[in-house]
């Protein structure tokens, strides 16, 4: 397939299709239609423990850097929607890394719900969703080895 | 820019008062520091932990591969350590970046 993402000089070149485009729009919206709490698997993985033992301090932990880390994700967000706008763009390095961010985020949000617990798990889905993580997985493969490059 | 900066620095938009705890004060609480530990999951690429290991931390190739590798056959591996407000830092740059990440003392 051809590469989706390519690093000259300090940018970082965005050439997705139009279906790609209005997939990786889906999945926004999946993001921000996301409980803030609660049982939701999605929910409860980009939520996991920071104190395994210590259920106070993890709370305390959540209420005060929940909301730094909730305001940086929607940040990430916004760059992650201006680039899929019409045509080729160029993202500068930090929003290329924002983009990434945000693959990753909607990666894990639906390995979540797709009940993805072991690694085993993934030959076990139905094909579609195993499709779609194949296909997160290659964006974000593509992009992430486009930044190694920079660093 | 600061959507990145955010988490390259440690800092964010409004930067983050860690949790620490006014009754910290015995003499092994301060010299003993806390760990970092990252814990495998079966979503995370094994490239893109490389890459946020180098990114956060700024370990070369071989260090980030070996913690990596570290997390995926052990379960976990301890990726920094230091005072308190250092590890809370760190984990919210891990978290920001998808990975799952506890702190220990």
């Amino acid at each position: 397939m051809q590469r989706r993402f390519r690093a000259t000089g300090g940018s970082v070149e965005v050439d997705l299709t139009g279906d790609e485009k209005s997939f990786l729009a889906g999945l926004l919206e999946v993001l921000a239609g996301l409980p803030r709490t609660g049982d939701d698997p999605a929910t409860r993985r980009l939520r996991v423990p920071v104190y395994l033992d210590d259920p106070e301090s993890n709370d305390e932990w959540w209420r005060l850097m929940g909301e730094e880390l909730t305001a940086a994700r929607n940040a990430d967000r916004q760059v992650f929607q201006r680039a899929l706008g019409e045509g080729p763009c160029h993202l500068s390095q930090e929003e290329a890394n924002a983009f990434l961010r945000v693959l990753n985020e909607g990666r894990l949000a639906l390995g979540a719900k797709f009940g993805l617990d072991v690694e085993e798990d993934h030959d076990r889905l139905p094909e579609e969703q195993r499709d779609i993580m194949d296909y997160l997985g290659w964006l974000l493969e593509d992009l992430t080895r486009e930044l190694s490059r920079t660093l | 820019m600061i959507v990145d900066s955010a988490y390259d620095q440690g800092l964010v938009t409004t930067h983050p008062t860690p949790v620490i705890d006014p009754h910290v004060g015995e003499e092994q609480d301060i010299d003993r520091p806390w760990q970092v530990i990252v814990w495998n999951d079966p979503v995370n690429t094994m490239s893109y932990v490389v890459y946020v290991f180098r990114k956060l931390f700024g370990y070369d190739e071989s260090k980030a591969t070996e913690l990596m590798l570290q997390v995926h056959h052990e379960g976990r591996a301890v990726v920094s350590d230091g005072p308190r407000e250092k590890a809370e830092v760190d984990c919210f740059r891990l978290h920001g970046h998808g990975l799952w990440a506890t702190m220990e003392h």
